[in-house]
């Protein structure tokens, strides 16, 4: 394998594995906020691996171009539509879970 | 804030809400005023540099629907999203307003005026509805203009008919509240 292929597959497993972080993290995680803090960071991570992998694999240039788009706009829309959520729940009045509080 | 306006209508249908009322001038005062109801800064930020590309991408998923996939349907969704996201950011309320509902049935009737004209205008050349290769006499590459237009017409229909579904569905619940103590 060459040294391009060898960085694909790096950087496919890289985003598989933060895309399972934040899998992990919106079933375990115990409130609103921390679940939309797991899907925001890893998840938006896990995603922008994932793209910039079939960025490099796609090696031709509009194709390429395409993903590095799709790669931008995620790294920009992910975060503030977390960002949307966490504050519409905040307005709603959800209390943020605490430690002492809660056994589960 | 919709909730505690509902709230209040609710009550008042009652007439056994006086307590609750005035518990809350202040927040009723406050929710008054007319949009920034979000005041977001990221938000507004993210949907100002946004929404100019994801405009130019659905028509792009439009014009590209005859040979790629894509089309009117997913274009005309894409093109409605970017409303529903400027109603996220800057108010529902104030969005409704700066859209008319004229402006959104224009649309869609518009889109479907342009569709079956664009059909029966085959027929009335002598072909099948929709044919369009009829149209070549009349202008070269008819056939692929005629299917991008279509395309749009179909991408307006769908846009406007999701940006109307998602308004009535933001308005929904105070209607209800109107009717019923009627």
């Amino acid at each position: 394998m060459t040294p391009a292929e060898w960085g694909i597959v790096a950087l496919a497993l890289a985003g598989a594995f933060f895309g399972g972080v934040a899998a992990v993290g919106l079933v375990r995680l115990p409130d609103v906020y921390t679940r939309s803090h797991a899907a925001s960071k890893s998840d938006t991570l896990g995603a922008i691996l994932t793209v910039a992998a079939a960025a490099l694999a796609l090696q031709s240039g509009l194709s390429t171009a395409k993903s590095v788009f799709l790669l931008l706009f995620m790294f920009i829309t992910n975060p503030t539509a977390a960002h949307a959520v966490a504050r519409a729940a905040q307005d709603q009045g959800i209390e943020p879970w605490t430690a002492d509080e809660g056994d589960d | 804030m919709s909730t505690d306006d509902a709230g209040r209508n609710a009550g008042d249908a009652d007439g056994a809400a006086g307590p609750d009322a005035a518990d809350s001038p202040d927040a009723d005062g406050d929710e008054a005023a007319p949009g920034l109801y979000v005041e977001s800064t990221i938000i507004m930020t993210t949907v100002r540099l946004v929404s100019p590309f994801i405009l130019t991408f659905a028509l792009f998923i439009m014009f590209h629907g005859a040979d790629t996939p894509g089309g009117g349907f997913q274009g005309g969704v894409i093109a409605g999203s970017v409303v529903m996201m400027l109603a996220f950011a800057y108010g529902i309320d104030s969005t409704r307003q700066w859209l008319d509902g004229r402006v959104i049935a224009a649309l869609a009737s518009g889109g479907v005026y342009v569709f079956v004209g664009i059909g029966l205008g085959a027929i009335a050349l002598g072909g099948q509805f929709l044919q369009y290769a009829e149209y070549e006499a009349l202008f070269g590459h008819a056939i692929k203009y005629a299917i991008e237009l279509v395309e749009l017409s179909i991408g307006a229909i769908v846009a406007a008919v999701a940006i109307g579904l998602f308004f009535l569905l933001a308005a929904g619940f105070d209607h209800a509240i109107e009717e019923d103590p009627s």
